[in-house]
């Protein structure tokens, strides 16, 4: 498997577990919800989508063209 | 559960499941239209799921019910029931002069510029207190600023309050009201609002429990 695979993983992993946060909290109606999803959910979808646009602009130097 | 959450959690499961494809097949993206789905799944749909989420919370934020799940705030939500025409926050609550499930929001947020975005960070402020403070009795707590007349005339600053009897008497009171000099709350004449100290020997309104 390469390295852009293993990033895109990883980048999936982490907004399906932001996403299973925010469902939690937006079924559990409490002010610590809130901050739960805010805190926690939003700083796993945005490390998660950082990841996978890392994994886009990196893509190039993981699988060189080869040499003509 | 309201309708749009049940939509938004559907949104979130079809999300998750996509983004689980590209987990068990990440090969996929080798093709034109696989880089297009991950690009839908792994970026604009998350993102979509967020900001949805991130707006039903706000929303839910504003509601009575959400104030009062705070343990802390029962007393405040009981003063709402109290069955005494002279209990301010009462009277507006039961005549619906505010709406009933918006109640708390409606008389404590500010109207003024960024005043959404202030009472926010009040309640970001309440929570860390709630969690990581040592919160006071509900009879202790006060209010961060003392409570500004706008906030009274965003609704009454009609013809009725301005030509009402009470408010002419005295020629400079009306001025005074609306420069926030005299506090309609602190000045003799509406001080009694939730006074949840005084709740022990109160009689409760059931109509609406």
């Amino acid at each position: 498997m390469v390295a852009l695979e293993r990033r895109l993983q990883l980048a999936g992993k982490l907004l399906i577990a932001g996403l299973l946060v925010e469902a939690i909290c937006l079924l559990w109606s409490r002010p610590f919800a809130f901050i739960l999803l805010v805190g926690l959910g939003g700083f796993l979808c945005a490390a998660g989508i950082a990841v996978y646009l890392y994994s886009l602009v990196s893509a190039r130097d993981l699988n060189p063209k080869p040499m003509q | 559960m309201h309708f749009p959450t049940i939509l938004l959690i559907a949104l979130i499961i079809l999300t998750a499941l996509l983004i689980a494809v590209f987990i068990a097949r990440p090969a996929m993206t080798a093709t034109r239209a696989g880089k297009i789905l991950a690009f839908v799944a792994l970026f604009l749909l998350p993102l979509l799921c967020m900001a949805m989420g991130f707006t039903s919370e706000l929303e839910r934020s504003k509601t009575t019910s959400f104030c009062l799940s705070c343990h802390i705030m029962e007393s405040h939500g009981r003063s709402l029931y109290v069955d005494e025409p002279g209990f301010l926050a009462a009277a507006h609550f039961q005549n619906h002069r505010v709406p009933a499930d918006e109640a708390c929001y409606t008389c404590h947020t500010n109207y003024a510029m960024f005043g959404g975005f202030r009472a926010k960070m009040h309640g970001l402020k309440h929570v860390y207190v709630q969690y990581l403070g040592k919160p006071p009795a509900p009879e202790a707590i006060k209010l961060y600023d003392s409570y500004n007349n706008r906030e009274c005339l965003h609704c009454h600053e009609a013809r009725s309050f301005e030509e009402g009897a009470v408010h002419t008497a005295d020629p400079g009171l009306l001025a005074a009201v609306k420069a926030n000099k005299m506090s309609c709350l602190s000045s003799g004449c509406h001080q009694v609002v939730h006074n949840v100290g005084e709740l022990g020997k109160a009689k409760f309104w059931k109509g609406a429990q």
